[in-house]
């Protein structure tokens, strides 16, 4: 099914962070302070499906149900079945649809696991970093991955005592990418709702510093191109995992057996992938 | 052996003023365990367990009474999965319930009902077999 971007400019908005940071209690508190500006907002939470059952316990709407009785608030918890990143393999299409569905807003939450949850950069036009107090000094605010996607930092649990800290740790690490970098830190917290309007401004201004044009909520060629690399990459790895064929499994047995590299293996898979059927059933 | 069923999402929820999670969290696990996806949610309106049913698109519906409200709230979430068309999404219903609550219960549609000390496996089975009859696997 393709479903073609919305050309009226819903907004997207990704939030990321490590677990516990406080990511969906602050999307809670956040989506009150924006429904005025956004009355039909979207909420796309990602949490972990187990690497061994396969099954998911989904628990950030728990954080939520304020919201439940609110039919413009549309909340979805997805699982990663697998994927690695963040987000869903289908999140992406997701969002086409409720942008396709007249959504002013879509937020997405990925999983809470660290350092490298970047592919919601790709798929949201503002990202927010959450960040707890104490979980890490200068050192860790140095480090590539999640803080560099980030459009505006936010220290969360501002009431606790450590936030001012992690906020001065934050600021560091920016200044010391020189002048070129206009990213602000937000200290929020939503227990006192300290904060939460600054940050709803500050996401305000940088929707606004988008071009306020059709391409808003349609992928770039450039990010198009990205997904659909990924796309291909997931199909692959569906048909090797699931396809009986025995010409994979006499690439299998010959990797296993150490009479083949996974490199060499992977280039005749490659070759034999247009020819496989594959067998599947799971939920995408 | 492998089926065709994807694997089933659930949604299991209790009230919000009811704090009493260790059988919720228990039941949730299990069903992780058993490769299901668990919504949880712990309701303010009864209407509101049909509102995220449908977002989520689940394929069963566990209520958990640890106090009270096992009959009124089930049938006011029976009458709300009606109006919404969606009266043949199954409901289970496990906790604290009294031999008093039991025909009530049966009598406004609820497929199984838990008491304590029920096994965890036919709890597990039977969110399976349920879930996988309203997709049609079954």
């Amino acid at each position: 099914m393709a479903v073609r971007g919305q050309v009226n400019g819903c907004r997207t908005l990704g939030v990321t962070g490590p677990p516990g940071a406080g990511k969906s209690s602050l999307i809670n508190a956040l989506v009150q302070e924006m429904l005025p500006h956004y009355p039909r907002t979207a909420i796309l939470t990602v949490d972990p499906s187990s690497p061994i059952s396969g099954g998911a316990v989904l628990g950030d709407r728990v954080r939520m149900a304020e919201h439940s009785a609110n039919p413009n608030v549309f909340i979805r918890s997805l699982a990663t079945r697998g994927h690695l990143g963040g987000v869903t393999r289908m999140t992406r299409s997701v969002m086409d649809l409720l942008a396709a569905g007249d959504m002013d807003l879509v937020i997405v939450e990925t999983v809470g696991t660290g350092q490298s949850e970047v592919e919601v950069a790709e798929l949201t036009n503002v990202k927010i970093v959450v960040n707890a107090p104490g979980l890490g000094d200068e050192m860790q605010a140095i480090k590539a991955g999640v803080l560099e996607i980030a459009d505006i930092l936010v220290v969360n649990k501002s009431d606790l005592p450590d936030a001012a800290r992690t906020a001065a740790h934050l600021n560091a690490m920016l200044h010391h990418r020189g002048h070129d970098e206009h990213r602000s830190v937000v200290c929020v917290s939503t227990v006192t709702r300290d904060g939460l309007k600054a940050l709803a401004d500050a996401i305000e201004i940088k929707f606004a510093q988008l071009a306020a044009d059709s391409t808003l909520a349609v992928p770039r060629t450039a990010s198009a191109r990205l997904l659909l690399a990924r796309a291909v990459a997931d199909r692959a790895e569906d048909m090797i995992a699931r396809t009986v064929d025995p010409r994979i499994d006499v690439l299998v047995e010959d990797i296993a057996a150490g009479l083949l590299s996974r490199q060499d293996g992977a280039r005749t898979a490659i070759g034999l992938l247009g020819e496989l059927r594959p067998v599947s059933n799971a939920r995408d | 052996m492998q089926d065709n069923a994807p694997n089933p999402r659930v949604l299991l929820t209790k009230s919000f003023i009811d704090s009493h999670d260790r059988a919720i969290a228990t039941i949730a696990l299990a069903l992780r365990d058993a490769a299901m996806e668990v919504v949880l949610i712990d309701y303010e309106q009864p209407e509101d367990v049909v509102t995220v049913a449908l977002q989520e698109d689940v394929d069963i519906i566990g209520l958990s009474f640890m106090s009270g409200g096992q009959v009124e709230t089930t049938q006011k979430i029976v009458a709300e999965l009606k109006r919404r068309g969606v009266d043949d999404l199954p409901l289970v219903v496990g906790g604290v319930i009294r031999p008093f609550d039991v025909p009530p219960l049966e009598e406004a549609g609820v497929r199984e009902i838990f008491r304590g000390g029920a096994p965890l496996a036919d709890v597990v089975a039977t969110f399976q077999r349920l879930a996988k009859a309203y997709r049609g696997y079954a």
